[in-house]
C-alpha cells in the first residue's frame, strides 16, 4: 500500500456483523484515512452498506443485528454501550441514496441540526451556519432567495446537496455516503462530485458507489467487498489499473457481479 | 491474467477483435521486415517495390486499431488489465506501424544501389537484419503467450542489436574511407543500418509495453545499450 502523510480517521479490527443467522460482514479490517475519500465497491449484498452503517451505529435501529469487534474514530471505541450515539451521529454525518429533504423549509432543513445539537445561540448565528453550510455544498447561490420554499421543491440534485448542507451544518468530522448520485443525471452528479472534492479538504468522507468511474473520479483509496468480506483495499489508482487480487480485478473488468 | 470471459458478450467480441488485428498487423511487419531485409541483402528491386506497396496495409490496420480503441475508451472505460490492455496496444499498434515505415525506407534506398554490392558490406547487414527481425519474431511471440519473461529476454538483446549496428557502420565507414567515390553508396548504406537499428528500438519498445501490460508495471532500469556508433581507428 501507498504511504499516506494522512493520519487514519477511522480504524476498523475483526469486525463481525449478522442479521440474525447471516452474516453480513466477515472479519473486516480497514482503515479510513483522515481528510481523503474512500470508496466501497463490490457487488449488491456484499457488506459495504453494512459497514458504512457501523460507523455511525445506524444498525442499532436493527434488532436482530450482531456486532462485534473493534471500531475506533480518533483511537476511540464506538462500538459498545457507553457512546452516546446522538453525539456520534453529530461526528458522523449520513447522506443517503434518495434525497430525503425533511417536509419542511429550505433553511428550516439546514437549520434543524445546529438547533437540537446547541450549535447556535441565537438567530444571527443560526442564519450563519446555514448560509455557510450551503455555500460549502455550493447551493447557495441558487436558493439565497428561496430559504421560505419547501426542501421538496428542489430538482433532485438539489435535494441531495440540500442533505448534504444538512449533514454539514453540524460540522462532522466524517461524512458517510451511500450511492449518494445513484437517484441523480450527470449533470447533479458531477456537481456532487466537484463538491466532494472541496469537501475533502475538511471532512473525511466514506462513499459506497457502483460506478467504477466515479470512485475512480472521486476517491483515493477504495476498498472491494465481496460476500461480506473485505477483499482488497488500495489506493484508487493502484486498485484500478493494477490489483492485487484477481477477484478485484475480475469484478472491476466486469467479469462476474 | 483473467482467463474469465466478461458478462458484457459485445465486450469480450471488442477486446478479441483489437487483439486480433493487433496480431495480424504484428504478422504483417514482420513480413515487411523480413522480405526488406531479403531484398536490400539481395538488392531485389522487384521486391522492393511490393514493400513500398504494401505499407499501406500496415498504415489501413493501424488507423482500425486506433479507432477500435477510441470505442472501448468512450464504450467500456476500461479498468485494470483491459485498461493495461488498451493502452498497450495503442502504443505497439504505432511501434509496429513505425517498423513498417521503416522497412519501407529501407526498401527505398535498394533502387539506386547496384546490383554487385561488394561482400564486406552485407555480411554485417545481413546479421543485423536477422537479429532485429528475429528481435520482433520473438517480441510477437510474447505478446500471443503474454510472457513475461520473454519481453524481458527481447528488451536484454537490444544490446546486440546496438553492437552489430557499430560493426556494420564501421565497414561502411572503411569502405568509403578506401575510396571517396563510394560516399553516395555509403550514406545510402549508413541510412539502411541506422534504419535497421531503429526499427529494433521500436521491437524494444513493444517488449516494454508487453510488459506493462501484463505486470501493471514499467520495466526497471535503463534500457541496456550497445556501443555508440563511433568509426574505428
Amino acid at each position: 500500500m501507498v504511504m499516506t502523510n494522512n493520519k487514519v480517521k477511522i480504524k476498523t479490527e475483526k469486525l463481525d456483523v449478522f442479521y440474525g443467522q447471516k452474516q453480513a460482514l466477515k472479519n473486516v479490517n480497514l482503515e479510513i484515512f483522515n481528510r481523503e475519500v474512500t470508496a466501497l465497491i463490490g457487488p449488491s449484498g456484499c457488506g459495504k452498506s453494512t459497514y458504512i452503517r457501523c460507523i455511525n451505529r445506524m444498525n442499532d435501529v436493527i434488532e436482530t443485528c450482531k456486532i462485534s469487534g473493534s471500531i475506533k474514530i480518533d483511537g476511540q471505541e464506538i462500538n459498545n454501550k457507553q457512546i452516546d450515539v446522538v453525539r456520534l451521529r453529530e461526528r458522523i454525518g449520513m447522506v443517503f441514496q434518495k434525497p430525503n429533504p425533511f417536509p419542511k423549509s429550505i433553511y428550516d432543513n439546514v437549520a434543524y441540526g445546529p438547533q437540537i445539537h446547541g450549535l447556535a445561540d441565537h438567530k444571527d448565528k443560526l442564519d450563519q451556519i446555514v448560509q455557510t453550510s450551503l455555500k460549502k455544498s455550493a447551493l447557495w447561490e441558487e436558493v439565497k432567495d428561496r430559504l421560505d420554499e419547501p426542501g421538496t421543491s428542489l430538482s433532485g440534485g438539489q435535494q441531495q446537496r440540500l442533505c448534504i448542507a444538512r449533514a454539514i451544518s453540524v460540522n462532522p468530522e466524517v461524512i458517510l455516503m451511500d450511492e449518494p448520485c445513484s437517484a441523480l443525471d450527470p449533470i447533479a452528479t458531477a456537481k456532487i462530485e466537484e463538491l466532494m472534492e472541496e469537501l475533502k479538504k475538511t471532512f473525511t468522507i466514506v462513499i459506497v458507489t457502483h460506478s467504477m468511474a466515479q470512485a475512480v473520479r472521486v476517491s483515493q483509496r477504495t476498498g472491494f467487498f465481496h460476500l461480506g468480506n473485505l477483499i482488497e483495499v488500495d489506493t484508487t489508482d493502484k486498485m484500478f489499473k493494477n490489483p492485487n487480487n484477481k477477484m478485484t480485478q475480475d469484478y472491476i473488468t466486469g467479469r462476474f457481479g | 491474467m483473467s482467463e474469465e470471459k466478461r458478462i458484457v458478450k459485445s465486450y469480450e467480441e471488442e477486446m478479441q477483435s483489437l487483439n486480433d488485428d493487433l496480431v495480424k498487423m504484428g504478422s504483417l511487419t514482420e513480413s515487411q521486415l523480413s522480405d526488406t531485409i531479403q531484398a536490400i541483402v539481395k538488392i531485389d528491386k522487384e521486391a522492393a517495390e511490393n514493400i513500398i506497396k504494401n505499407d499501406a496495409q500496415i498504415n489501413e490496420l493501424r488507423a482500425k486499431i486506433d479507432d477500435q480503441i477510441s470505442t472501448v475508451l468512450v464504450k467500456r472505460a476500461p479498468m485494470a488489465i483491459d485498461l493495461r490492455t488498451t493502452i498497450s496496444s495503442l502504443k505497439i499498434s504505432h511501434d509496429l506501424e513505425r517498423i513498417g515505415d521503416l522497412a519501407k525506407s529501407v526498401a527505398k534506398k535498394i533502387e539506386p544501389l547496384p546490383i554487385d554490392l561488394p561482400q564486406e558490406l552485407t555480411g554485417s547487414l545481413k546479421r543485423l537484419g536477422e537479429l532485429v527481425q528475429k528481435q520482433l519474431n520473438n517480441v510477437l511471440d510474447a505478446y500471443i503467450t503474454k510472457s513475461k519473461d520473454k519481453a524481458v529476454d527481447v528488451w536484454r538483446n537490444d544490446e546486440q542489436v546496438d553492437d552489430l549496428t557499430h560493426i556494420a557502420m564501421n565497414e561502411v565507414a572503411n569502405f568509403l574511407g578506401k575510396n571517396k567515390k563510394n560516399l553516395e553508396l555509403a550514406t545510402h548504406l549508413l541510412f539502411v543500418t541506422k534504419n535497421i537499428e531503429r526499427a529494433g528500438d521500436h521491437v524494444t519498445n513493444i517488449a516494454e509495453s508487453l510488459y506493462y501490460l501484463i505486470e501493471g508495471e514499467y520495466l526497471e532500469g535503463a534500457r541496456p545499450k550497445g556501443k555508440e556508433f563511433v568509426k574505428d581507428k
